[in-house]
Formats: structure tokens, sequence, C-alpha cells
């Protein structure tokens, strides 16, 4: 039978695994544990506050885990695998009065990447970005979009084995987010891994091939998309019709209904198929016009695993 | 370790490529060789002379005053105050003024009032309308009992501001007058010199060993090797602060914390602005020897240079030592603070108190300079923090026995061990806290956390 690539071992390329971060009586993440394979998009969903940057620094290797493990590559994180990491921070910064060139230098510098190649490197992605002829130019000429875009460049200069991207469209207009997406998307067919933290469920959703969610420190779901997807999308249906009304309101059928401008959405009682109320409508004769088992959004999700939590923290 | 160049670089960049760097690094040895050349250059120069009309009707002050204010005596006067300025340094302010005052060469014509049998009130609206008119500069009226104590010298003078030209007109006419005075007295100038000569003392330091030494020009220098290292250690300590402080506040911090160790960041950029210090220390001590060669081919200076301490290579290597050592002390101290805090404005607050540490060492040196081998010496050049800037002026003014250099060298050494390792505990967690300014009490808990 043919094997799924997402499922085979070795491609695990990060390993976290019961994990605990805690600052003096504050418990930051709470024995978290998933896989990142390789060739895949992570998606690192959670409320603010909910522990993403904690796990990211671990990830990273700017802090340590107080107890669990992290392996990246099949090795503990540690100051020598940081060359195989690009990350970018959701503080983002640049030093303002040295010049574009100067500062992607120094960032390449210091994963490793001698000057010279730095140089063809930085050359190559500010022609990417429509940057070439702000290289000389310090940071304080330029705008926060160039900067944010500058700051990219400093996280995939390296050419790294492992993206860490933690929010990296806040602030960025579209045109430029697409561009972002072309190059997480190119990462991904490089058989790289790429992980990124999002409260931005759409977002997360085209981009995503897993997921994991936090809330509280702790792990809500994790999985591939799809099977998050599945596990919640099977009791909802988007209806429309009329004469109905009778059908709809036997709870032991819908248990719930949220009505949309021009069509209902029905959140089927436990035990209750799809098919048994169609069956129903049809038997009792109501008119249908649109009858559709719909999955879940991400943002669905999200919101009911977080629920109340979510308000008062976004 | 290529990380560590590689930050090391960049912080020696960042400073040295500064316009502020260039400004500071070319500025000091220019007004230092101001200083120097300027009140030469101006002796050369002259003025307009000042037009004075005497009303002498004793006759006897006018050629006393024409004399003292001839050119040749004044050339003497400016040459002499020129050479007292730059040795007495522990002079008043008032004596400073008048010194550099004497050194603006003036040039006097004075002319005797032709009609001095009219009546006082008639020679001065006349002297008063020609001065109104431009013919002449100042009047001055000898009144005939000059001899007494309450005469007066009635001096006007259209320069009314001009402290200079007062002065130097002051001095002479008193000169004269005393003078002639004395000359009344029967007591010839000559005779007035001899009696009134200063004893010729004849004072040395000698050193260990019982060889003579001249100890005037010590004073001076090791004053000037005092305030450079302090000068260069606020300096530069304030500059890591900044730095540190920059990438905290800017969020780079959790770029390169991602990209090297914590300790290897926080050194390369302790020796990266060490390194730059050292570059501006080296541009002004050479800068200083080829000054001091200029100087000594002006016969002038001849004097003055012989009296300069002889600094040995030795001592050249100590220094260096121990402005490393101040530098790692106090870079390491600002580091931290850098780390604390989340503004520079509030970084200045904290700087506070490792300032006064350093000026209370330059103080310690005054009295390093009395007595070089007291108890109060001994412990202020072994103490960390203050040995840094009074070690090496005990060292000019009257080497200490080598073990007391290198304990010094050892203890602070050690003060630098633990405070880099402090450093980087509170550099580490720190430079990752935004928001808040943090609490003594939570760096203690960084420091003792593993």
């Amino acid at each position: 039978m043919w094997k799924m690539p997402d499922t085979r071992e070795s491609d695990v390329s990060l390993r976290v695994s019961n994990v605990t971060k805690r600052f003096g009586d504050f418990t930051a993440v709470e024995d978290l544990s998933f896989d990142v394979r390789a060739g895949r998009v992570f998606g690192f969903l959670g409320p603010n506050g909910a522990g993403k940057t904690t796990t990211i620094r671990m990830i990273v290797g700017i802090t340590a885990p107080d107890e669990g493990s992290i392996e990246l590559f099949g090795e503990t994180v540690s100051h020598t695998l940081q060359n195989r990491i690009g990350y970018l921070p959701e503080e983002r910064g640049l030093y303002k009065k040295m010049k574009v060139v100067d500062q992607l230098k120094y960032f390449a510098e210091l994963k490793g990447v001698s000057n010279r190649d730095a140089e063809k490197k930085i050359d190559f992605w500010l022609e990417r970005m429509g940057l070439a002829e702000w290289k000389k130019k310090r940071t304080t000429d330029l705008s926060k979009g160039m900067q944010q875009k500058i700051q990219f460049i400093s996280t995939v200069l390296h050419d790294p084995d492992l993206l860490v991207l933690d929010e990296p469209f806040s602030g960025l207009d579209p045109i430029n987010v697409e561009f972002m997406i072309d190059v997480i998307s190119e990462f991904k067919t490089q058989y790289k891994t790429v992980i990124f933290s999002t409260h931005l469920m759409e977002t997360a959703e085209r981009l995503c091939n897993d997921i994991i969610l936090i809330n509280r420190s702790r792990k809500v779901i994790g999985g591939s998309l799809r099977e998050v997807k599945e596990s919640y999308g099977k009791n909802l249906i988007a209806f429309r019709g009329s004469n109905a009304e009778n059908v709809l309101a036997d709870k032991t059928l819908v248990l719930k209904i949220v009505t949309h401008a021009d069509e209902q959405e029905l959140h089927l009682a436990d035990g209750i198929t799809p098919q048994q109320l169609l069956k129903t409508l049809i038997d009792s004769g109501a008119l249908i016009t649109k009858f559709e088992v719909t999955e879940p959004s991400l943002n669905d999700i999200f919101i009911e695993k977080v629920g109340g939590s979510l308000e008062s923290r976004l | 370790m290529r990380k560590f160049f590689a930050v090391v670089k960049h912080e020696y960049k960042k400073v040295v490529l500064k316009w502020s760097f260039l400004i500071g690094t070319l500025l000091l040895p220019f007004l230092a060789a101001c200083f120097a050349f300027v009140p030469l250059i101006i002796f050369s120069l002259k003025g307009e002379p000042t037009r004075i009309v005497i009303v002498d009707t004793t006759g006897k002050i006018l050629p006393r005053l024409e004399k003292n204010l001839s050119a040749e005596r004044l050339a003497e006067r400016a040459q002499k105050a020129a050479k007292d300025s730059l040795t007495e340094i522990d002079a008043s302010q008032d004596e400073k003024m008048r010194n550099n005052a004497a050194q603006f060469m003036q040039d006097f014509k004075m002319t005797p009032y032709e009609n001095t049998t009219a009546a006082a009130e008639d020679i001065r609206a006349d002297l008063l309308g020609r001065i109104a008119r431009g013919e002449i500069d100042a009047y001055l009226f000898v009144p005939e009992n000059f001899d007494s104590a309450d005469a007066r010298f009635e001096f006007r003078s259209r320069k009314g501001g001009d402290m200079i030209s007062n002065d130097g007109f002051k001095d002479a006419l008193n000169e004269a007058v005393r003078s002639q005075r004395l000359a009344d007295a029967n007591i010839s100038e000559e005779q007035l010199t001899q009696l009134s000569s200063a004893i010729n003392l004849d004072a040395k330091g000698i050193d260990e060993s019982g060889a003579e030494k001249d100890s005037s020009g010590v004073w001076v220098a090791s004053f000037i090797i005092g305030l450079m290292i302090y000068i260069t250690l606020a300096i530069y300590g304030q500059a890591i602060m900044g730095a540190v402080v920059e990438e905290k506040e800017t969020r780079i911090a959790e770029i390169l914390f991602s990209s090297a160790r914590p300790f290897e960041l926080m050194m390369g950029k302790l020796v990266g602005v060490g390194l730059a210090g050292l570059t501006q220390l080296a541009i002004w001590v050479g800068s200083a020897a080829v000054l001091l060669g200029f100087l000594a081919l002006q016969s002038d200076f001849r004097v003055l240079l012989e009296s300069a301490p002889t600094i040995s290579p030795l001592m050249i290597l100590y220094f260096l030592i121990f402005f490393l050592l101040g530098f790692f002390i106090y870079a390491s101290i600002f580091a931290l603070i850098g780390s604390m805090v989340t503004t520079v404005q509030e970084g200045g607050q904290f700087a506070f108190p490792p300032i006064m540490i350093m000026l209370a060492a330059f103080y310690c040196c005054f009295g390093v300079l009395r007595d070089p081998n007291s108890a109060f010496s001994f412990w202020v050049t072994i103490a960390p923090f203050l040995a840094p800037i009074t070690m090496p002026v005990r060292i000019l003014s009257e080497t200490p026995p080598f073990w007391q250099i290198a304990l010094s060298i050892f203890v602070n050494a050690a003060a630098i061990t633990a405070l880099v390792w402090i450093a980087s505990r509170v550099y580490r967690v720190g430079m990752l806290m935004y928001g808040k300014r943090t609490t003594i009490p939570e760096v203690w808990k960084w420091i003792r956390q593993v």
C-alpha cells in the first residue's frame, strides 16, 4: 500500500518532547510535545500569551527548556546548530544608523557565512525584493515595509534548513504577504522545514500542512490540517431552503442554528449523520435549495477550543 | 571563535567609523596644539598701538614708564608669562588670567602733554575731546604728589574694556612709580633687585636607589595620564552601554542570541569597543609625542621639557595594562546596566554611580601625587575600581615595588572575572526582557540562576 510521505519517521526534523519552561512561579510552556516534518509548513497557533514565543525561543536555542528535550535534525539544539536555523522574531529591529548591506553582512557572518558569499547572496535577495538601490542606505532612510523585507532577508540569507517565523505577516501589505508566501512555498519544495506562528487563522489555513494549537501553555490540538478539520467537520451543514422550520426545531436532530445572510449553518446533534437529517427533511416535504456538508474553518476550531480566553486575550 | 571576532570587528567599526570618534580623536590633539602654539604665534603679532597722552607735571614718571613699555621689556614679560602658564598649573585663576593677558604683547605710543601749565580742568576737557575725535586712545594724569599713599592716577581710555592693555599698562606704571620712589629714597634699582631676590631652592626628589630626579614636571604628566584614563574610561564605558541598550531596544538581541552565545556577544562587544578606545589613546599619545618633539626644537620650551619625567617602555606597558583593567571593569558594569534598562535615558541615571567611582578615583590621584608612598596611596592603588586610574599616576610619580603592582593587577583582574561573570548572566536574561526596567532583586535572581 502507498504510504503518505508525511507519516515517515525519518522526515521528522524537529521533535519537541515533554517540554516545560517556567519563569519563577509562572509556567510559560507545560509538557508540550510535537513533531515537525521536513518539506512541510508547520503552523504554530494560539492566542497571544499562550507560550508560542517562549517555545520558539527554545527551538532556536535562545533559551533552554527546564524539562523535556528538543531535538533538531536528530541532535539536541545547540549553538552549532544555530547556523542551520533562520529566525524571524516577532519583534523586529535593525541597527538604525547602519547601512543595509553592512547589517546583512554582519547577521550572515554570525551565521557562519563568509563576507564574500554573503555579498553575492545579499545582491540576489535585494534584487528579488526590489530593494537593490537601497543597498547602501541606512535603516532610518527605509520605510517600515522595506525594513521588514530587510529583516526577512537576514532570516534566509544563510540558506537555513529550518525557518522559524514568528508572526511573519504582521504589518505587511498584501503584496508583500503574497511574496513571503511564495518564498515559504519555495522552502517547502526544497524539502526544508518551515515553522511559523500566527494568530491569523486564514493565513494558517492557506499555508499549513500541519498545525498545533496551544492555549495557556498547553497543547490543545495538533496534527495535519486535514486530520484536525476532519475530526471537527462531520457535523456542520450549510443549508438553504424553506418549509423546514419544524424539522430544524427538533433538538434531537439539530443542536444549534447559526443564521447567515442567505443560508443557515446547522450543527448536528450527537449521533445524527447528515444523511439522516437530509432524509427527514425530504420526508417532511421541505424545499431544499442547498444542503452541503462543510468542514469548520480553522477559525471556528480556534474559537471553539480557545473560547472565552481568546476574547479576553486578543 | 569566528563569531566572536565577527562581533569584535562589528563593534570596533561601529565606534571608529562614527563622526564623533573622528572629531573626538582629532579635536583633542588639535586643542593641545592650539594651547602650545597659539601664544607663540601671538607673540609675533602686533595690534594697533595704543596712543596715550601723558600729563606729567613732575616730568619724572614719563621716562621710566616709556622704558618699562619699550618693545624689549614687553617681549621679555610675555615670554616669561608664557613659560609660567605652562609650568605653574597650581596658580590661582587670577594669576592664570594675568599670565594669559601678558602673553598678548602690547604696543604703546606715548606722547607728553604739551601745555602742562594750563588748568587741570582745561587739559581734561581738551584730552577728552581728542579721545572723542579718535585722535588719541587714552590719557594719564600723573599727580604731583605721586609719592603719597593716596595719590590718584587718572587714566581714561576709550578702550575701557581692554583688560589686557589696562593690565599691562598698570603694571608698567606701578613699576615706574615704585622705582621713582626708590630713587627718591636713594636706593638704586640694582640694589633693590639684589635685596629682594628670591632664594634658589634646589628641590629634587630622589628615587629608591637614591638617584636624583627632577619632579617638577611629574605633577603635570601624572595629572594628564590620570585625566586621560578617566575620560577614556567614562566615554567608552558609556559607549558600551549605548550599544547594549540599542540592541535591546531594537530587539536585535533576539536575532543575535539566535546566532551566537550571549557570552561571545558580550565579550565581543567589550573587546571591540576596548580596541576602539585603545586606537584613540594611541592616536593621542602618538600626537603628543610628535608635539613634544616639535616643542623640543623650540628653545623656549627646552627648559620645560627637561623637567618632564622620563617614561620608560615598561611604564607604557603598565599604563596599557591598567587602562585595559579599568576598561573591562567599567565596561562590564556598563554592559550590565545596559541590559537592565529599557532606554538610554534610563541608563544615564544608572550610570551615575560608576561615574562617581571613577571621579573619586581621579580625585584620589591628588592624594597619591602628594605622597606616593603613604598608606593611603598603597590602598587606593590596590583597590579594585580605583587602581586603574590611581596606579598609573603612582607609577609615574614614583614607581612602587613590583609586588604592589602585581598585587594590584591581580586584585583587579579578579574583580573583572567576577564582574564579567555577573554581567554575562544579567545580559543573557535582561536582553530579552522587554517593556519594563528590571529591579535589583530580579537581577539578583538571574545571577543566582544556573
